[in-house]
């Protein structure tokens, strides 16, 4: 995009055809001056504006972006703007935690006869863009920030706790009963089997007696198994569910991904489950190699690992999930069949959870310098995308498409981020954050982070968390015509 | 001629601060929870404890690069003549990598037989390797993924090095393996020392090495059995059911070497780029047509353990194309293990036959 | 200086200096390499192949559809089926594309010499049936009777239109056309292609068969030619695959242990049957 060098930053718009764009003409055909920074691209409707174009131009070297349509409740398309009202709003509030400011992008409303008003809307966002300067760029962000931001230590917050007294599973025996009875009319029943050595735990799909006996439960059961789900939705599946894993299945039958008469839930509670990074971590600072496990043993809470005959004991409340600490469903919300008495969620702790609150307290120029970081250890595996159990496209994922070509191939900071920015737009207001993306990344990325954070707004704006409600209809998928929490503007 | 020399421990550092004088010098660091090769500055700090988590495959195969790039210039006088020309872009970096180990090198010596031993020599991996050494760290003792001696390596396998090194009291002895690295210990004055103790302690703990391997699973009948399978439905339906198909295992991998070509253009100028590819990936043999020969993660998984323990031994006299790292059974999300795999191909084949002759 | 080690990826620039529309989904490009010393020295086997880029969108692998013994231009078929194919259409003379050729191996028509050589081809399958046709219409001496047999859906279907009342009224080959199904103004057969063969009952004596189509077409042609006694040795065919390197590096062609852009795209039907199911 040329600009005159010197004089002008780089801003996009992007306005609606109807009301912006006309205001915008009424504009110029009444000689009202403006700044000449702003390059216009025209779209039918506020509501075809994908936010992923206003974060693609903004990691692509946009200083500034400007969207506007037409006032809500004066859509042309009657519903388009009340669409875009509620996306972008949860954008702006996005992107903070990319280490983008803000005061970048700005979304607004101008009718086709506001030409007064869009001379000034256009005056004030340059002059805003201008006083910001030049944007950073991830890719230019500067390590040492992101080391140093690391190296804090964070007080610690009213500190979480896990749900209950562990039951490690006591009812297992019970639950395999149950699985056996009901296996004869399903294609299969999804849990978890001893895997390769002490320390791991493997989906086990369960097709007769003999598989499930090999079912276990305990804290190394950290897979989701609703990510199998989606792709099985035309045979009658069972499925063993911690409380978080119920989650995706809530939002997969609010979304109508699949439907309830073709899953069985089994559930227990479950008092949380180990962070194998957390554990490794453990293990390395006592000089012990995570990969030369013996043994695993749980009791009560504690859990202890032992390498090469020396056991390393670890508080379960050290290694657990975050997403354990903060965990408010123990229990399945939905089950067939539940053994076991109902674990009491333990109080909840406001504070986020420990990788998100280490971004809270970061400057905005240390988080782009966090994920620039993070980005250049991404090998673009697509673990997290394809342990997701809301992304149900994985084979023909917008993020390798050709047509449109979001993402190109090359190994880029910009563009392994803005891959991680498509799948939690894609996401909001539907991940019921079970942590799978963060657990799957080979290359220990706490990627969900920017997802907590997704979800903190959508909580925030509609009082809405996913998965909880199979009644419910997400968020950005319907829109209110006067919202509660969304500041229309001047 | 091969050479010996001891780098006492205290000397590491500025030994790899004199390397990177004429060299990238890689090393592998900490970097968030794992261990990343990085080139190394005046602060880092190498982990030798244990494999990094990425392949060393990078330094000669980067995961991302132009082939060449393309301009195109109207010209004023005639604006329907448009002259083209391509640049191509071959980096000849000198590098050192430092501190891998021998299962990544040997993936090296996996990558020479496709990237050079072709019709046509790839010119990029070519300068690349002939920049790039490799001073590998002799393994002490199997982790529960390590099965090397299972696939052709061993813990002191020098396939694909340049430099062999072993831990000893005090230090490390450096034993070249090629003539390149014969000619790096040769150029290292006072930090390295020539010392007859050494070399003994250096054999006797790669002895050591050797002995704590625990027996290896014969995988001769894999080659024949793999095959036999081919329309095995059931049995790669079994195996692949938990892989949630992502790309994890073949990008770690030290032997996986498929690549992708893509353009990207901005204008009327722009690039090819050569890309790491996953044959996990639906769009990986999806044709034009949408037709698609392996159109679920069950043929894709049967493609990818038949490559490295059938397809590419049949091109290649019996070697396999897996180093027996562990890495794709570690960092798998799903634990899926690929010694597994093989094993119960080379059992599944066996009943088979059992069966025909029964039957 | 010494000459830098040959690049295999670095396609050569060539210009476009006529098209043919055959029919509404295939383009003909006849093409010269801007370098005209390098255009002279171009040397190929019938049956190659090689992959054209569009600069900016990609590159696909089409077989080099001229014979070796017409150098004056190199000649590509393309149908339109994917994003560079699009884009490929749109160029006309003129336009500037790259060609990196030869690529694969080629008929044996060594082999072949004494032989009769029946054609079957099916649509866009003609492609590299023709450059072998040609090819072996100037060696005319080294071969038996040439009988070809090509069909499509329908008329409009057909490819080389121009180039088919030569082909038939050649006193030097036999040739027969057919369509799926009655169309209007259609004077030849009609009759899907393995049924017409089986009508022709062509004499597997001393002939190879090499035949070329959609896989559907491939597969009851295969099954037909069995039914007349031909061996497996005696049919060959050319393979499609997605490529990319064209060299035998990324990894991707494969059938099994048989990478179709170095050990193909032509296979005789007896090593397609040892290769792995996987078509």
């Amino acid at each position: 995009m040329p600009v005159l060098k010197g004089k002008e930053l780089r801003i996009v718009g992007f306005l609606c055809n109807w009301c912006s764009y006309g205001g915008a003409d009424t504009a110029g055909v009444g000689r009202f001056a403006q700044p000449t920074d702003l390059r216009i691209i025209r779209v039918p409707c506020s509501g075809r504006i994908d936010p992923l174009f206003v974060v693609k131009a903004l990691l692509n070297g946009a200083d500034g972006v400007l969207v506007s349509g037409c006032h809500p409740r004066d859509c042309h398309y009657a519903q388009g703007n009340f669409y875009a009202r509620r996306r972008l709003e949860v954008l702006k509030r996005f992107l903070p935690v990319l280490g983008i400011d803000p005061a970048r992008f700005e979304y607004t409303w101008v009718s086709a006869s506001e030409g007064q008003r869009w001379q000034k809307v256009v005056t004030s966002f340059t002059g805003r863009i201008h006083t910001l300067g030049r944007a950073p760029r991830h890719a230019d962000a500067d390590l040492s920030l992101a080391r140093a931001a690391a190296a804090r230590s964070h007080p610690a917050a009213d500190r979480p706790r896990l749900p209950g007294k562990a039951q490690n599973g006591a009812g297992i025996e019970a639950l395999k009963e149950r699985i056996k009875a009901e296996l004869p009319g399903l294609d299969c029943v999804i849990g978890w089997q001893q895997g390769f050595d002490a320390i791991h735990h493997t989906p086990l799909f369960m097709r007769s007696p003999e598989d499930v006996d090999r079912l276990v439960w305990g804290p190394l059961n950290a897979h989701n198994p609703a990510t199998y789900l989606a792709a099985m939705r035309e045979r009658k599946v069972g499925l063993v569910v911690k409380g978080c894993d119920s989650r995706s299945v809530v939002e997969l039958l609010q979304e109508k991904l699949v439907s309830r008469d073709r899953v069985t839930l089994f559930g227990m509670p479950c008092s949380g489950v180990a962070d194998l990074s957390k554990v490794h971590r453990a293990l390395r600072s006592s000089g012990a190699d995570p990969d030369r496990v013996d043994a695993v043993a749980v009791e009560g809470e504690t859990l202890t690992v032992t390498v090469n005959g020396t056991s390393h004991p670890m508080a379960m409340a050290d290694v657990a999930a975050e997403k354990c600490l903060h965990c408010r469903f123990p229990n399945a919300l939905e089950a067939d069949c539940f053994v076991g008495d109902p674990l009491v969620p333990a109080a909840i702790a406001e504070s986020p959870p420990a990788d998100l609150a280490a971004l809270d307290a970061m400057s905005l120029q240390e988080r782009m310098a966090f994920w620039r970081s993070q980005m250049e250890r991404c090998i673009r595996c697509h673990a997290c995308r394809n342990a997701c159990p809301l992304c149900v496209c994985k084979d023909h994922c917008v993020a390798q498409s050709r047509d449109p070509h979001w993402i190109s191939q090359e190994d880029t900071v910009t563009e392994k981020l803005f891959f991680q920015v498509v799948h939690a737009v894609h996401l909001a207001g539907r991940c019921t954050e079970c942590g799978e993306c963060a657990r799957a990344c080979p290359m220990d990325i706490p990627l969900v982070a920017l997802k907590s954070h997704m979800n903190r707004a959508i909580l925030d704006l509609f009082e809405y968390r996913a998965g909880t409600d199979p009644q419910a209809v997400p968020p950005l998928l319907t829109f209110q015509v006067e919202e509660k929490r969304i500041n229309e503007g001047d | 001629m091969a050479q010996e020399k001891f780098l006492p421990i205290q000397n590491l550092q500025e030994w790899l601060g004199a390397l990177s004088r004429e060299h990238r010098v890689l090393v592998p660091v900490e970097e968030g929870g794992g261990v990343v090769f990085r080139p190394f500055e005046a602060g880092s700090r190498p982990v030798l404890s244990m494999d990094a988590t990425t392949s060393p495959k990078s330094a000669v195969f980067p995961s991302s690069h132009d082939l060449f790039r393309f301009e195109q210039t109207k010209d004023p006088k005639d604006p329907e003549r448009v002259s083209l020309t391509l640049a191509p872009d071959i980096p000849r970096t000198p590098t050192v990598v430092f501190g891998g180990r021998p299962c990544g090198a040997r993936g090296v010596m996996i990558f020479d037989r496709v990237y050079l031993g072709g019709r046509f020599p790839d010119p990029y991996y070519q300068a690349a390797r002939e920049n790039t050494l490799f001073v590998t760290l002799a393994c002490e003792s199997p982790g529960n993924t390590c099965f090397c001696h299972w696939v052709g390596g061993g813990p002191d396998d020098p396939s694909g090095s340049d430099v062999l090194m072993t831990a000893v009291e005090g230090g490390y002895v450096l034993q070249s393996v090629s003539e390149r690295g014969t000619a790096l210990l040769d150029g290292d004055g006072p930090l390295l020392s020539s010392d007859e103790t050494t070399t003994k302690e250096a054999a006797a703990a790669r002895a050591r090495a050797r002995a704590s391997l625990g027996p290896a699973t014969d995988l001769g009948p894999a080659q024949e059995s793999l095959l036999a399978l081919f329309d095995d439905r059931k049995f790669w339906e079994e195996v692949s059911e938990k892989c949630i198909n992502c790309g994890a295992c073949t990008y770690l991998c030290p032997t996986c070497y498929c690549f992708t070509i893509t353009d990207e253009a901005c204008g009327l100028s722009g690039k090819r780029v050569r890309s790491w590819d996953t044959c996990m990936s639906f769009q990986f043999t999806l044709e034009a047509s949408g037709h698609n020969p392996r159109p679920g993660k069950a043929n894709r998984l049967k493609n990818r353990v038949g490559h490295k323990f059938s397809y590419y031994p049949a091109r290649y006299g019996g070697l396999l194309a897996c180093c027996g790292c562990g890495r794709c059974i570690r960092k798998c999300p799903a634990s899926v293990d690929i010694r597994e795999i093989v094993i119960g191909a080379i059992e599944r084949a066996g009943d088979n036959v059992r069966e025909a002759s029964n039957g | 200086m010494a000459k830098p080690p040959f690049n295999p990826y670095l396609p050569e620039i060539a210009t476009i200096f006529e098209t043919v529309q055959e029919t509404h989904n295939i383009k003909t490009f006849r093409v010269r390499l801007d370098d005209a010393d390098k255009m002279a020295a171009f040397a190929f086997q019938p049956g190659q192949v090689g992959q054209l880029s569009v600069f900016g969108v990609g590159e696909s692998t089409f077989v080099i559809n001229s014979p070796p013994t017409r150098m004056d231009h190199l000649q590509f078929s393309v149908m339109r089926a994917g994003e560079v194919t699009t884009k490929l259409h749109g160029l006309f003379a003129g336009d500037k594309i790259g060609v990196r050729a030869p690529l694969g191996n080629w008929f044996p028509y060594e082999d072949m010499r004494g032989k009769n050589i029946l054609f079957i081809g099916g649509g866009i399958g003609m492609a590299p049936l023709r450059t072998l046709l040609l090819f072996m219409l100037d060696n005319r001496g080294d071969y038996g009777d040439i009988t070809l047999l090509y069909g499509a859906r329908t008329p409009d279907d057909m490819a080389f239109k121009a180039e088919l009342p030569g082909w038939l009224s050649n006193p030097a080959m036999s040739a027969v056309l057919t369509v799926d199904r009655e169309a209007p103004g259609w004077e030849h057969r009609v009759g899907l292609i393995p049924n017409v063969l089986l009508e022709l009952n062509p004499s597997p004596a001393n002939t190879v068969a090499i035949t070329c189509g959609p896989p559907i077409m491939i597969k009851f042609t295969l099954e037909a030619l069995k039914k007349l006694a031909f061996s497996d040795e005696q049919i060959l065919t050319t393979l499609e695959k997605r490529m990319k390197c064209g060299v035998g590096i990324c990894g991707r062609c494969n059938i099994g242990s048989s990478y179709v852009c170095v050990d193909g795209p032509v296979y005789s039907y007896a090593r397609l049957k040892a290769l792995p199911n996987e078509l």
